[in-house]
């Protein structure tokens, strides 16, 4: 039998491994210097292990299905009467739908990732996170892809209630844009979430108010219910640094293709550049400002500060 | 041996017997409304803290007041695309509506985190429990403090909307009289919903910190805050017209621009065909809103007093929930 496989099945013909000893060593120096396939292994394993509490969750706590469809959909009605109450034009209703479905990854982003790593200190569990032997942000992605999954039956579900309720008719020129669009959104979102999380470890109560301050504020400025063109210079700058008000410009650009819609943003093949390129500055600034804050809130000793 | 303090001491002025040597059951009894009131300032204070205290002076404004206007914002924009700013009676509808707000989130999420904050992050709920502080003294006046700061937030997004947004008004029409009243009754009513979510978290886990946001977005939806009630159907509507806040929201339209866009009448609208009239006049409002708030207080405080009683007898004080 050759020595593939867990840790435990490699014991059979190869003595001295076993779940807890990677591969015999003559000293605790050399143990302790990890290969690169036991690292890969190790963050690769942290990545699920912290995606799967998020998964699982969709099925062990069902009352999300309440407050996390219910609740974004109330919200998406409350503007689309607005709408209706102002007999605008039905597009408008549709980009009201689109802009809620999208909420549901915005509140992901801002709720379960960048604040994440101050829940977890204020429950104790931040110091085991530094104390075990994984890169933090192997953690990081874990999160991120749980909170995907689970964002995305949210903002599936809001997106065909709300669809089927008010009557949106979605008019499609270009699939594969619109399907990469909204990739790339996602994953620029959660390279953001990646970024704030770090920026979170430093702080203490502070971190639940700016989260709240998040919210309606870069609703606001992504056009989240309207176009962005019609806020200027200010929908010009959320252009440049926000995923949500880029990838909610481009996706209802590709969605409603038929349909009016004020000039003044760029083309979606332009904003899926854009996308791109926040993908990648994105994930480097996390990375960055994880090391730097990670060694800052060690020295000031905030990494273990609870109930602050 | 330490020296003991000599207040501590047990025949300390206050702490020792009474002259005639027997027990003094006034002592058990406390001094009535003279703590209640002492408590009730203190949770004020205490609450005004914890909301304010983690950051500067400048950075609490703007936290205050960004979300309430960002929201305002949103819907003048939203206006403005459609009607391309020949509305201007709408967009005074929108910014009270969305101002007001404020206070209806900030009250009814104040005293449900209370709960949630003192049982679940710092847990110290069982403390306060047992000391001789009145607790609906101690909530409602860390819900008071909670308000105060969306009353900041509603207050500028107010002045905002008339110094910027170009929203039409006039402070010699504004009705004194009925404003006071309507704001007495309408946050009256907001605490009570306050009490009846925070009733509702202390039985429930995990979840809970949406509940107060749930609650107030089913409330926004049916109560003309930014939309009159006429779009919607006539039993949302019927609904609509039994909750306080939709008379509150009204009442503070009337008293501050009198004339302007009702939310509760007008053309296709449930009250319109059953009292044949366009709107409410003031005294229905005040009349109305005072009978739906008495309903929302006794029902919060029998929900809360049953939820009290059942939270000791299964030992919820105390559990945390790991939300």
């Amino acid at each position: 039998m050759t020595a593939r496989g867990d840790a435990g099945r490699r014991t059979v013909d190869a003595p001295g491994r076993n779940a807890f000893v990677y591969r015999p060593t003559a000293s605790p120096q050399e143990a302790a210097n990890w290969t690169p396939r036991q690292v890969a292994m190790t963050n690769f394993r942290t990545v699920l292990g912290r995606a799967y509490p998020r998964v699982s969750g969709l099925f062990r706590e069902k009352s999300w299905v309440f407050f996390e469809i219910l609740l974004p959909f109330l919200a998406t009605s409350a503007f689309v009467f607005v709408y209706r109450a102002l007999e605008a034009p039905p597009q408008y209703i549709g980009f009201v739908v689109l802009g809620g479905a999208m909420t549901a990854f915005w509140l992901n982003v801002i709720w379960m990732m960048a604040q994440q790593l101050w829940w977890e200190k204020s429950q104790g569990n931040l110091e085991l996170y530094f104390a075990a032997p994984m890169h933090i942000m192997a953690v990081l992605f874990g999160m991120a892809f749980g909170g995907f999954v689970m964002s995305s039956t949210r903002a599936a579900a809001v997106l065909v209630v709300a669809t089927a309720v008010y009557g949106v008719s979605f008019s499609v020129d270009q699939w594969a844009l619109l399907i990469g669009v909204f990739l790339l959104t996602l994953a620029a979102l959660y390279g953001l979430g990646m970024m704030l999380a770090s920026l979170f470890l430093m702080w203490g109560r502070e971190a639940w108010h700016l989260t709240q301050l998040l919210v309606e504020p870069v609703y606001f400025v992504s056009g989240l219910n309207f176009p962005i063109a019609r806020l200027g210079v200010l929908g010009s700058v959320a252009i440049s640094i926000l995923p949500l008000a880029v990838g909610l410009d481009a996706m209802r650009q590709l969605a409603f293709a038929g349909s009016a819609y004020p000039a003044g943003t760029p083309a979606p093949a332009i904003e899926a550049g854009i996308l791109v390129a926040m993908v990648v500055v994105f994930i480097v600034l996390s990375r960055w400002t994880l090391a730097i804050l990670e060694r800052r809130a060690r020295s000031e000793g905030r990494l273990s500060v609870r109930w602050q | 041996m330490t020296a003991v303090d000599p207040a501590l001491r047990p025949d300390a002025p206050g702490l020792a017997s009474p002259a005639w040597g027997g027990f003094d059951p006034a002592r058990t009894r406390g001094r009535g409304w003279i703590d209640i009131r002492h408590s009730f300032v203190t949770a004020v204070r205490l609450g005004w803290k914890m909301e304010a205290n983690w950051t500067d002076p400048l950075l609490f404004f703007i936290y205050s007041v960004a979300k309430p206007l960002a929201s305002a914002l949103i819907l003048v924009v939203m206006l403005d695309v459609i009607s391309g700013g020949a509305k201007p009676e709408y967009r005074a509808f929108v910014v009270v509506g969305s101002a007001l707000w404020s206070f209806v989130l900030s009250g009814m999420s104040g005293l449900a985190w209370m709960i949630l904050d003192d049982r679940e992050r710092y847990r110290m709920l069982k403390y306060l429990y047992v000391s001789p502080s009145d607790f609906l003294a101690v909530m409602f006046g860390r819900g008071v403090a909670r308000i105060g700061v969306g009353a900041m937030g509603a207050s500028i997004t107010l002045a905002v909307g008339v110094v910027f947004l170009r929203v039409p008004f006039e402070i010699g029409r504004i009705d004194w009289p009925l404003l006071l009243a309507v704001m007495t009754l309408g946050l009256t009513s907001i605490l009570a919903i306050g009490l009846l979510l925070a009733a509702i978290c202390m039985q429930t886990r995990q979840e809970s910190w949406s509940y107060p946001e749930a609650a107030a977005g089913a409330l926004f939806l049916i109560s003309g805050v930014v939309f009159p009630l006429s779009v919607l159907p006539l039993p949302v509507q019927s609904l609509g017209l039994l909750t306080p806040l939709t008379w509150w929201v009204e009442g503070i339209r009337h008293a501050l621009f009198p004339g302007g866009v009702t939310a509760i009448g007008g053309p296709g609208s449930l009250y319109t065909r059953l009292s044949g009239a366009p709107s409410p006049t003031s005294g229905e409002i005040v009349v109305v809103l005072l009978a739906t708030g008495a309903v929302a207080t006794l029902a919060a405080v029998a929900v809360f007093r049953s939820s009290d009683r059942r939270a000791k007898d299964r030992g919820l004080l105390d559990q945390t929930t790991g939300s």
